[in-house]
């Protein structure tokens, strides 16, 4: 069974709902989890929910990394700070992979600093799963986004690197047996996008292992057109928290026009049915986290907002990605191109 | 002459043991959540049974322990099941080689006949009243362990029970909890005779509730250090060990039973252990015995939260921070702080099928 480190202490609800997350999983799953944080304050929580102790085991640690804090000098310096002990756990082998809904920077360098990159990764990309719309029956209803902020800028070395990854990931974990790969850009055009971008279209169309499917825009992003998306982590970031963003002002607006007439309250009670799924398909805390790719030891990073279920996800889908040897599989992908 | 024949001192023989067994869900894997399971579990044959993982083992070894010290043990079985489901138990005792010497049902028959339907689910007043003539019949001097589960209100009848038999709980008192309870005049009127009867020592050692439903710990804190929740019979061992009516030997043995029947894992006994130690149920110090005695027998794995020295020094240096310090690495209190009856059947959900009886604070 895999073990999953769980950072216990990061996000902005820790520990109570990272707590309640494992204690969920170790009801439902024969996965086990090792908790990393204050000993006292995890078992405060664990003692007031339903649990199955033969699952969890904690690592106490008494130091935090806030959301704000600084991440390189946080990483550097807090030998005890709850995510780089479990980091370390990880790399020592006393756990499988991570799962962390703290600082998103620190997570990454975190990784780099005690994760092994896989032979022949340059950087390492950190991917997002996100809802967008079906164009066939059984396409999957999650795309992956990657790098969404792990790498700031890119050369086209590495926009392909990020495709074998991102398919790897896709083939393994989404089951999709040859995901669909399109790369990031401001036009359909192979010469769009300046060199950096030309270059790793030309480059992506010319390896026989990927399914590429040639440039996409960002009206493409939330349709169907590629599983796996390709940007650099400045883009991407951008684009992943404008995806949220219209999905929180969409519900702003109906909960305000709700509020203001009586009439718009009972269209709204009739498409309840509709806005309820709509509500599943864009809800993050359904997707389980965003995993870091290119290191030879996997993070699942969660939103910083992270409640028990969303958790939860994360858990479980660390622990499918170890069981289908995901870095074992980018590892093979980026040996068949060497 | 004859010589003068002196008479030599008797040694005083231990106190006997008593082990009182809740049957379904404590022994047994009863499903009757819906109709069908009751249906089912009533007509199933003895080899369809199953019990409870190391449960056998555990009743096994705690007679076994108290025979190598020379204490007298006895084994009791109660249950709230109609007695027409008895020759299917006694079959099942039989093929897990447990030995016991004596089993109660509930005549729910008897029940129906007279039109007494309530009383078909009410167990509190039952259970309370079997355990008080089973005290009446046993020596005074006797000490108890109670076992039940989290299904039903096991914690509150056996707290009921020891509070009765200790002189901790009036007549009135125990009148009034008792209608609060919905326990019926006639069977309250039976269970204050017997209690008057049975009270004057403070018999009953520890009452272990077997978390089968998984309900929160921190759900069992208002009936103090006597109840001892626990996850599964690895833990109840080791807790017992620490008591000293157990060796480590014997926490092997359920151990064994875990790992080669259940499919348990070196380190989810390890992870069970852990889980005792944070709770403040053992003591680091007292496993270090265990620990070692079930390291070289190959049924406990390295823990994956490091040397367990080393977290053992970090435990004690926030010892000053645990609920339950010392509940047991020290001797029981002679006289336990009172319970706070009405707190806890405030606690005590109204039954609500599906959900879970007892809620967290």
């Amino acid at each position: 069974m895999p073990i999953i480190a769980v950072d216990a202490m990061g996000g902005d609800h820790a520990p109570q709902e990272i707590v309640k997350g494992v204690a969920q999983v170790s009801l439902t799953t024969d996965i086990e989890c090792l908790m990393v944080g204050d000993e006292r304050r995890i078992q405060e929580v664990l003692e007031g929910v339903s649990y199955n102790p033969e699952q969890i085991a904690i690592l106490h640690c008494t130091g935090v990394i806030g959301m704000a804090d600084e991440p390189r000098e946080a990483v550097r310096t807090r030998r005890d700070a709850s995510l780089v002990v479990a980091a370390r756990a990880v790399a020592e082998g006393r756990a499988d992979a991570l799962v962390s809904a703290g600082n998103t920077g620190a997570c990454v360098l975190a990784s780099a600093r005690f994760f092994r990159l896989v032979k022949g990764i340059r950087r390492a990309a950190l991917a997002s799963v996100y809802p967008r719309h079906t164009e066939y029956p059984g396409q999957d209803r999650l795309a992956l986004l990657l790098d969404v902020g792990a790498t700031v800028r890119c050369e086209a070395a590495e926009l392909v690197q990020f495709a074998l990854m991102g398919a790897a990931y896709a083939r393994r974990v989404s089951k999709v047996g040859s995901p669909r790969v399109g790369l990031l850009n401001m036009g359909a055009e192979p010469i769009k996008g300046g060199e950096t971008l030309a270059q790793a279209h030309g480059r992506l169309e010319a390896l026989p292992t990927i399914n590429f499917v040639g440039n996409v825009e960002g009206n493409d992003l939330v349709r169907g057109r590629a599983d796996v998306i390709v940007c650099e982590g400045l883009l991407g970031n951008v684009a992943l928290k404008l995806i949220e963003g219209i999905s929180e002002v969409f519900y702003d607006l109906a909960t305000l026009a709700a509020e203001r007439r009586l009439a718009w309250r009972l269209g709204l009670r009739l498409l309840s049915q509709g806005l309820e799924r709509l509500r599943e398909l864009t809800d993050y805390t359904q997707y389980g986290g965003s995993p870091i790719l290119g290191f030879e030891q996997l993070l699942i990073k969660c939103h910083g907002r992270s409640t028990a279920g969303a958790v939860a996800n994360a858990v479980k889908v660390a622990a499918k990605a170890v069981r289908d040897r995901v870095p074992r599989e980018i590892a093979d992908a980026i040996a068949a191109v060497r | 002459m004859r010589g003068i024949r002196l008479r030599r001192p008797r040694e005083r023989a231990p106190a006997p043991l008593i082990c009182r067994w809740d049957l379904d869900k404590t022994y047994l894997r009863s499903e009757f959540d819906s109709l069908r399971q009751l249906l089912r579990t009533a007509f199933e044959r003895a080899e369809d049974k199953v019990d409870v993982p190391g449960v056998a083992e555990l009743i096994k070894a705690l007679r076994q322990a108290s025979e190598r010290l020379g204490r007298p043990v006895r084994t009791y079985f109660i249950s709230a099941s109609p007695p027409q489901i008895g020759s299917a138990i006694r079959a099942k005792l039989a093929l897990d080689g447990v030995p016991y010497d004596g089993i109660v049902f509930k005549d729910q028959l008897r029940h129906i006949r007279r039109g007494q339907f309530r009383s078909l689910r009410e167990h509190v007043g039952f259970k309370l009243a079997e355990l008080l003539r089973g005290r009446l019949e046993a020596p005074p001097e006797a000490r108890e362990l109670l076992f039940g589960d989290d299904w039903e209100s096991d914690p509150l009848i056996y707290s009921l029970y020891a509070d009765a038999i200790g002189s901790r709980l009036e007549t009135r008192r125990l009148a009034s909890l008792l209608r609060r309870v919905g326990v019926d005049a006639e069977l309250t009127d039976r269970v204050l005779g017997l209690a008057a009867r049975a009270a004057g020592r403070d018999a009953v050692v520890r009452i272990f509730i077997n978390l089968e439903r998984r309900t929160p710990p921190s759900v069992f804190q208002l009936f103090g250090p006597r109840v001892v929740p626990t996850f599964n019979y690895f833990q109840t061992a080791a807790v017992l060990e620490a008591l000293g009516l157990l060796a480590p030997a014997d926490v092997v043995r359920v151990a064994r039973a875990l790992t080669e029947g259940a499919s348990y894992t070196p380190r989810r006994l390890a992870n069970s252990l852990d889980d005792l130690v944070r709770r403040g149920l053992v003591s680091p110090g007292a496993t270090r015995t265990l620990v070692a005695r079930l390291a070289a027998e190959g049924v406990l794995g390295p823990s994956v939260a490091g040397p367990r020295w080393r977290r053992a020094l970090a435990a004690l240096g926030r010892l000053p921070g645990r609920r339950r310090r010392g509940a047991l690495a020290a001797p029981p209190p002679q006289r336990p702080a009172p319970l706070d009856y009405d707190a806890i059947l405030d606690q005590l959900r109204p039954r609500v099928r599906g959900a879970a009886l007892w809620e967290a604070p």
